[in-house]
């Protein structure tokens, strides 16, 4: 995390995460609650960071998923405590029930949610808009354009939320959060109002009956905040005009109203305006239908999903989505947005990949972008290639994490969500079994998450049956998202906060599995063995079976042992064996040798890779040879 | 000012733009800019982006580049039209022979593109044991023996050495010398 940088004028340079996190912490919130997921996952952490130096009396946690983040900050706030949940957009899915439900009640203390959503998208299986989200359960959204205004909007959330009772969604993309800028510092406010629940099962509880009475509460509380937006929030929702005659207008919500402007001034255009939308739900219409009038064109710029130009009584005046003029998908980069406006000012296309003669260099060089990898040394590596070794013909269900990326290992089947690797195991099984067939299955899980969402559907698998193997890749911490603690590390984020470990192996027993093995990971001989006893556990005995493949994590930077390798040339026979199934970017392949060869930029000399080669061309170099 | 730092994830290309921002926050200057973090991190192609001044995306568009920092050869090229005409590139390059290429050459020279070269694999073996973790602060150092960020070597150093972490202090100020000296001398 940035180390805060003080100046006299109390500016800092910050992560658009660590600003939002500020903004919290500075608002007085008193409960805050999260599971991480880029672009997110920096949040809490800084709340955690910020809270200690401020000295805040708040609770800050991760939750084991973000129905229970969400939860746990819902349930605070009906005590009246300021609380906070933190996810990114397919958190969102996780927490819907609650979501959805809670946004009917009166709250009491101020409820934010956090949700960051990925365009692009540069880390999801989705890109998810959440402002939709918002849209669908009916709560007013602050879509922030700058690191600054997204610390800003965490006040101005917190008090609407306090105002109407309601849930207050901020959605930050990942150009926000991932956006480092200077950013203003505050000092800690007070604690609004006191924390006292009061029973009121009318107000607390979600009967039907309440319902009645909560839905067009809700519909109400949205026409008063719509109208709140379109008067009071000057500050979020304003006009840059045109200097001159107006030929175009552009109506943008968050990081979109950034990039058009540095575009406009880079062009020197003097006539184009621009409405730029902080609260893009509930819209604040009149102010948008009165822009639309004043304009003879008008272009809509949001991402990821047409939010704003929906909510209007009529859209096919404007330029959108609706009529295919921002596309549909992806995210709105600054040469996708400068190719719209070229085209609507009739201006050459500017060409965002560059002149004919790089295309040529990089064609001539075989130069492509390189994609996300393993890291030489993880230890999933070496539980693939067990996996794989012991059953080459299993199917290989995988989950969420670093460890999806064992499809370059091809060792990855099928993902979908958090905790289906274990789910799709027993729908993998039963459909074989309900032909008549049989095939092997072995699913792949995190350590996090399987805590998250993989224990449900290990409960289910014992209950009805289910053979198939699941491999707990446990690399002792959440790693795709940065090294979070989970329960199965037990380390908590406030200082002083002891929390407890809980034990996978133990959690999978008391699940009812009768076979549970734990392995280090890196021992590919034994993981091979057990993967094979495992199967045949589970195949006798129609039930799951479970092996822990236990290795720390590579960015935790482990002490163990240096196993310098290197490739004997005399005996590579260049099957690109290694390339194909191991795939570690410290083991590369000479195409014009036709040889396998250690890459020392990348090599972290774990020596797996040893254990890899069938023709025992991979060696440890000898205490001479060093 | 406008800056694009590519590289592979793991070769802690975020340092950069922290130096950059510190330095700038001290100036009183505004800054904005955009990370990668997350999946794309694991070892694929990395990009950040940095702006000096008066901006408000934190991207920079393709062909306004003032600077294109590069700590691998192959992104260097594959990121080259961010850089505006006359743009400097800083690059680390492990493998000349491959970057031999005339189609290569006729960008950059049509382009005006000054480049600034430095084998930093091979200086951190001979003079950093091969710990490969100090590229960044190589690059940074290499970048200012460029003279063409406007920035003097007593406030890059003073900025490396406050965002080190204590044990790395004096390492850092030896690479980030290596990396000025190695422009400087043209290796």
């Amino acid at each position: 995390m940035t180390e805060v940088s003080r100046t006299v004028s109390t500016k800092a340079i910050l992560l658009g995460n660590e600003a939002i996190a500020r903004g919290i912490v500075e608002a007085g919130c008193l409960v805050a609650s999260a599971y991480p997921g880029t672009p997110s996952s920096e949040i809490l952490p800084a709340v955690a960071k910020f809270a200690d130096e401020l000295g805040s009396p708040m609770a800050v946690e991760w939750g084991v998923n973000e129905k229970v983040a969400f939860e746990v900050a819902a349930a605070a706030s009906f005590t009246g405590a300021r609380s906070c949940a933190v996810m990114k957009q397919v958190g969102l899915n996780v927490a819907a029930d609650p979501f959805m439900s809670a946004a009917h009640f009166q709250l009491k203390g101020g409820m934010l949610l956090v949700v960051a959503d990925d365009p692009g998208p540069h880390s999801s299986q989705t890109e998810q808009d959440s402002r939709y989200f918002a849209m669908f359960a009916k709560v007013p959204c602050f879509d922030p354009c700058s690191a600054a205004e997204a610390k800003e909007m965490v006040f101005d959330a917190f008090d609407l939320s306090e105002r109407f009772g309601i849930i207050t969604m901020l959605r930050p993309s990942v150009r926000v959060d991932h956006c480092r800028q200077d950013v203003e510092l505050g000092e800690l406010r007070p604690p609004k109002g006191q924390v006292k629940f009061e029973k009121e099962p009318s107000r607390w509880v979600c009967l039907p009956a309440s319902v009645k009475v909560n839905h067009p509460r809700l519909n109400a509380k949205v026409e008063e905040i719509r109208a709140a937006f379109e008067t009071e929030f000057g500050k979020y929702n304003y006009e840059v005009p045109s200097r001159e005659k107006s030929v175009l207008g552009i109506v943008a919500s968050g990081v979109c109203f950034s990039v058009v402007s540095d575009i406009l001034k880079e062009w020197g255009r003097e006539d184009v305006a621009v409405l730029k939308i902080g609260t893009p739900h509930p819209l604040p219409v009149k102010m948008v239908t009165d822009f639309i009038s004043r304009h003879p064109k008008v272009l809509f710029l949001e991402e990821t999903y047409p939010v704003m130009e929906m909510q209007l009584p009529d859209r096919t005046g404007i330029l959108g989505r609706w009529n295919g003029v921002v596309p549909g998908a992806g995210e709105l980069l600054p040469e996708v947005i400068a190719g719209i406006l070229a085209k609507i000012l009739g201006m050459d296309q500017p060409s965002g990949e560059g002149s004919s003669l790089l295309r040529e260099a990089l064609e001539d060089l075989k130069i492509t972008p390189r994609k996300p990898m393993l890291c030489p040394g993880c230890p999933h590596r070496a539980s693939y290639f067990s996996i794989r070794q012991a059953l080459p013909n299993a199917v290989n269900p995988s989950d969420i994490g670093c460890y999806t990326l064992g499809v370059n290992q091809k060792a990855v089947d099928a993902v979908v969500d958090m905790g289906a690797s274990v789910t799709m195991g027993s729908g993998f099984f039963l459909a074989h079994k309900a032909a008549g067939t049989e095939r092997p299955i072995v699913s792949t899980i995190g350590d996090s998450t399987f805590f998250h969402m993989g224990i449900p559907g290990l409960v289910s698998a014992v209950y009805n049956r289910h053979a198939f193997v699941l491999g707990i890749l446990d690399n002792s911490t959440t790693a795709m998202t940065g090294g979070q603690a989970n329960p199965a590390v037990g380390d908590k984020l406030r200082k002083g906060d002891e929390g407890r470990k809980v034990d996978i192996e133990a959690v999978c027993r008391g699940c009812g599995v009768t076979f549970v093995r734990t392995i280090e990971a890196y021992d590919v001989a034994a993981g091979k063995e057990a993967v094979k006893e495992a199967w045949e556990h589970a195949q006798s005995r129609s039930e799951p079976a479970v092996i822990i493949f236990r290795h720390p994590c590579m960015l935790l930077r482990p002490q163990q042992p240096v196993v310098q390798v290197k490739v004997d040339p005399e005996k590579c026979i260049g099957c690109k064996f290694c390339i194909n199934f191991f795939n570690c970017p410290g083991l590369v392949f000479d195409e014009t040798r036709s040889k396998a060869y250690i890459d020392e930029r990348f090599c972290v000399s774990c020596g797996v890779c040893i254990s890899v080669c069938p023709h025992g061309a991979i060696a440890e170099v000898s205490e001479e040879g060093k | 000012m406008q800056y694009v730092i590519v590289g592979i994830g793991g070769q802690g290309i975020l340092f950069a733009s922290k130096v950059l921002g510190k330095i700038a926050l001290e100036r009183g200057e505004s800054v904005i800019g955009s990370e990668v973090h997350g999946m794309a991190q694991r070892g694929g192609s990395v990009i950040s982006h940095f702006k000096v001044g008066d901006y408000r995306s934190p991207l920079v568009m393709a062909g306004e580049a003032d600077i294109l920092l590069a700590f691998d050869q192959s992104e260097a090229v594959r990121n080259l039209h961010f850089l505006k005409k006359k743009g400097s590139l800083v690059v680390n390059v492990h493998d000349r022979k491959a970057l031999e290429n005339a189609s290569l050459a006729g960008l950059v020279r049509d382009r005006e593109i000054n480049v600034h070269s430095l084998e930093g694999y091979a200086l951190l073996k001979e003079h950093m044991g091969g710990n490969f973790l100090f590229l960044n602060v190589l690059l940074i150092g290499a970048m200012c023996g460029a003279g063409i960020s406007g920035l003097s070597f007593a406030e890059v150093s003073r900025a490396v050495k406050e965002l080190s972490p204590p044990k790395f202090q004096d390492a850092n100020m030896k690479v980030l010398a290596l990396g000025a000296e190695a422009i400087c001398s043209g290796r």
